[in-house]
């Protein structure tokens, strides 16, 4: 920042060519534009800078500015920035999602709706399905609601869909996904006893139905030709099932759900019982109930008489053989949108005396829409054993338990008496048979009386008589070891008496 | 001279000053004038950019970027998992403050310049409000959608904060059974049933696809209402009221008066009565009451007839059995719980009656303002 290479006469300020202050060379009074032009050029670079520092801390200070700066910034190129970034008109024909029965090449987009409450147990099975199954993943938009949850479903949800998006292979993620959070305030608990008690049915039902449709209702979109509902605790399906489904092209469509049992209780079971045929009875019945009643299949208070779905099924029977419904289970129901597009819905009211799924599928019915269901294809829904069956099975188990303790206690009574009460046959025999050869020696000596050898067969006669005392003592080991050894060669029923011990042995350790 | 200016330039108090009034001119330009139409301006925008969805596959309530990510690996990056917490979303009485979110649906059969503009004046804040379109798949549709895109074109480009937050227009999925629009044709009393079960499917069909997870209100709109007070969403909301209806009037040229005056035109806002109820225990189950036909004596109390209108009191409220839908504000929550407008004679009611019937079999009552009025466009 020299300022003073000139002064104001003209002249340089410090001489220049021989030292001459006063020459006149013809390069005195060229112009200089280098400083100039720099200084010029400084200058606007820290205007530049000081606007720039300016608009950052404005930016800094007033966030809300953002929005104001940018177009300004920009000089009004992007003034209509929004237009450009933002879209906010949106255009679809319904008469494009009418839904048909080749859906996956038509690239029709399915909504799959799931109801969660405490479900983190059952998430990861979900998942393995969601994972497997086999219509176009980027078709399907899954919608979550979890409602009034004590366990960590919604955390584990969240990271199992993170997961699931970021996946690597491009096949695997989903569609639009949605998580709802809602809560009812379920009175309700969930457990299989009070969840499944006649008297708490018409009340949760409702709840249930609210939940279901504030799920739809808030994630149905123009786009979708079909809804998938599905619920989380399905532990064996098809992977294949949304198309085996939609392969039928009826408008509401349920298969036959069941359920697997431990062998005690049968094997297997038919699970879900709100798909049925209507029945003169239940008409009937209907006809006495007030309006805000609410008929639960499977209970014996309402003997409706009615064809159920799942009691139909025969496991070699043809998988797309069809039957006629009238109320649908809500465990896995695939419908066009359009059914719902037109108002059908899940009843939080007793719609026909009947409240949730069933009313769902007489509402689909009273308004000319097809409902099915599929009596041999059967999907199997998670065995959850009732607190009927737990207590059967916390008495086969007590039962198992005295089982094995009597066995034990047995075992342990013959060790004892094993112990006490020995088999004395091989020890009886192996002194039979010392005594034999004391008769056979003495034998011997008899008839060696004659012969110059008595004081030897004295001796032995001797020895055995020490011995026999011995024999039943068995606290002496060395004792009976020895008579082991010695017995070896005599008894042959040495084998048999060894078990024996062992096993007394094994008693007492215990 | 050329040797001065240096000189002057140089001075320190110049940067100084050139700094000060750069930051002037910046503040000058930026600063929120006290007029305060820039204040809404930016946070309106600040707003509208924050709720604006990631992707296409989103609520139809929400606008979305255009521009989309795409993965390391060079494919589009899948829509985001996005959340939703209906335990925090309320519609109550004071729904602009809180910045509750509308969605106004209208099911539109013919296009007229007098709706738009009245819904464009509504003074809700802009960014608040979503719309519905849903026109049939006929030939008067495809007149009335080329007008309405147009003028919805003029709207989103304009101002920003007269645009709304987003605008959906939905094409029929069915033919409507009657091809007149025709008033006489329209009103005929065999067609009409027919007619309003197709406009019920129609009004389903918009709701249950556009309503979204973060609508507070929605506001049922025809499109032949042009006129109405341009805080109509302020006022209805104000009552926080599950379901409300003002009372729908006509403006038409009174001949034997010599003046324009003006006179009921939508009866379908009612309190039940016996003579109803039991015309209704003696019909067949497919058999539906209508309101205002010689051939159905049902002598209920018709809010329309129960306007002061030559000293409205617009706060005075009224319970109903029955409701109309040229204007009607609903709580999102009571369509969320399932209440929709029966295709089918749902205890002899359709479309807006029967879906007050249903609000009530969901637990909630219906309200009407019979001193608060919107005018219905005159053929």
């Amino acid at each position: 920042m020299n300022r003073h290479h000139a002064f104001t006469n003209g002249y340089a300020a410090y001489p220049r060519g021989h030292g001459s202050t006063f020459s006149i060379s013809p390069h005195r009074f060229q112009p200089r534009p280098q400083p100039a032009l720099r200084r010029r050029k400084q200058l606007i670079q820290r205007l530049f800078l000081i606007g720039g520092v300016s608009l950052l801390l404005l930016v800094l200070i007033f966030p809300s500015w953002r929005a104001a700066l940018l177009p300004v910034v920009s000089l009004g190129l992007l003034s209509s920035g929004e237009d450009t970034q933002i879209q906010t008109v949106r255009y679809y024909d319904l008469s494009a999602v009418q839904g048909t029965g080749n859906g996956w090449e038509k690239g029709e987009r399915v909504l799959m709706c799931t109801p969660l409450r405490d479900a983190s147990s059952h998430l990861p099975m979900f998942f393995s399905h969601l994972r497997n199954m086999t219509y176009p993943h980027h078709l399907i938009d899954l919608a979550f609601l979890v409602s009034d949850s004590k366990d960590d479903t919604l955390g584990m949800l969240n990271r199992m869909l993170e997961e699931l998006q970021t996946d690597s292979d491009p096949k695997m993620p989903y569609g639009e996904i949605s998580v709802i959070q809602k809560d009812f305030g379920q009175k309700v608990t969930q457990d299989v006893e009070s969840r499944h008690g006649f008297a708490a049915q018409a009340g949760r039902r409702k709840l249930m139905a609210q939940a279901r449709n504030w799920l739809l209702s808030a994630t149905l979109r123009p786009t979708h030709s079909w809804v998938y509902w599905r619920d989380a605790d399905v532990e064996t399906a098809p992977f294949t099932i949304i198309e085996d489904l939609m392969r039928h092209d009826k408008d509401v469509i349920v298969p036959n759900v069941w359920r697997p049992l431990p062998d005690w209780l049968g094997g297997e079971q038919p699970y879900d019982l709100n798909s049925w045929q209507e029945s003169e009875t239940a008409l009937a019945l209907a006809e006495t109930l007030d309006e805000d009643a609410v008929i639960v299949e499977g209970y014996a208070e309402y003997a409706t008489w009615r064809p159920h779905l799942a009691y139909l099924r025969d496991p070699y029977g043809d998988p797309d053989m069809e039957m006629e419904l009238d109320g649908v289970g809500g465990v896995s129901i695939l419908a066009k949108a359009k059914v719902f597009r037109s108002g059908v819905h899940f009843p939080a009211f007793s719609f026909e005396k009947h409240a949730e799924t069933e009313a769902f599928g007489k509402m689909a019915k009273r308004m000319g829409f097809s409902v099915v269901g599929l009596p041999h294809y059967t999907i199997w829904h998670l065995y959850e054993p009732s607190v009927d069956d737990l207590r059967h099975m916390e008495e086969m188990e007590e039962e198992r338990k005295a089982r094995e303790k009597e066995e034990s206690e047995q075992a342990e009574r013959s060790a004892r008496v094993n112990n006490l009460f020995r088999d004395i046959k091989p020890e009886s025999e192996a002194d039979n048979a010392i005594i034999r050869d004391n008769m056979q020696t003495e034998k011997d000596e008899l008839t060696a009386s004659e012969n110059p050898k008595k004081p030897e067969a004295g001796k032995a006669e001797e020895a055995t008589a020490q011995k026999p005392p011995k024999v039943p003592g068995q606290e002496d080991q060395k004792a009976s070891d020895s008579w082991k050894s010695k017995d070896l060669k005599d008894a042959e029923e040495v084998p048999a008496i060894k078990p024996a011990k062992e096993q007394a042995g094994v008693a007492h350790d215990e | 001279m050329a040797v001065a200016r240096p000189m002057r330039r140089t001075s320190p108090i110049t940067f100084i000053l050139a700094a000060f009034l750069a930051f002037g001119f910046l503040v000058f330009l930026l600063s929120p004038s006290p007029s305060a139409a820039t204040t809404t301006n930016a946070d309106s925008s600040q707003q509208r950019r924050e709720g604006a969805a990631e992707n296409p596959l989103s609520p139809p309530t929400k606008p979305f970027l255009k521009s989309q990510p795409v993965r390391d690996d060079g494919y589009q990056a899948p829509p985001p998992v996005v959340h939703y917490n209906l335990n925090s979303l309320t519609s109550t009485s004071e729904s602009a403050v809180k910045g509750e979110r509308v969605l106004i649906l209208t099911p539109l059969a013919r296009f007229y310049q007098g709706f738009w503009d009245n819904v464009v004046k509504l003074s809700y804040p802009h960014e608040l409000i979503s719309i519905g379109f849903i026109v049939p798949n006929t030939k008067d549709g495809n007149t009335a959608v080329a007008a309405l895109e147009e003028a919805i074109g003029k709207t989103q480009s304009g101002p920003v904060d007269s645009r709304f937050a987003s605008v959906s227009i939905l094409r029929q999925d069915f033919d409507p059974p009657l091809q007149s629009q025709d008033e006489k044709e329209r009103h005929k009393l065999e067609n009409q049933k027919k007619r309003r079960e197709s406009m019920s499917r129609a009004r389903n069909s918009l709701l249950f696809t556009t309503l979204g997870p973060d609508t507070s209100w929605v506001l049922w709109l025809d499109s032949d209402i042009v006129e109405s007070p341009h805080s109509l969403i302020q006022d209805l909301t104000a009552h926080n009221a599950p379901v409300i209806v003002p009372n729908c009037y006509q403006r038409y040229y009174n001949n034997d008066k010599k003046k324009w005056d003006v006179r009921p035109y939508d009866f379908n806002s009612w309190i039940d009565s016996g003579s109803a109820q039991s015309l209704a225990e003696s019909m067949g189950p497919d058999d539906i009451l209508l309101e205002g036909y010689a051939e159905l004596p049902t002598y209920r109390t018709l809010m329309a007839y129960l306007a002061n209108t030559d000293d409205p009191n617009p706060k005075r409220v009224m319970e109903l059995d029955g409701v109309g839908g040229t204007a009607l504000m609903v709580k999102a929550d009571v369509h969320r719980d399932g209440a929709m407008f029966p295709p089918f004679p749902f205890y002899h009611l359709v479309e807006t009656e029967g879906f007050a019937k249903m609000a009530k079999r969901l637990g909630y009552q219906a309200f009407g303002l019979p001193d608060y009025f919107v005018y219905h466009f005159n053929e």
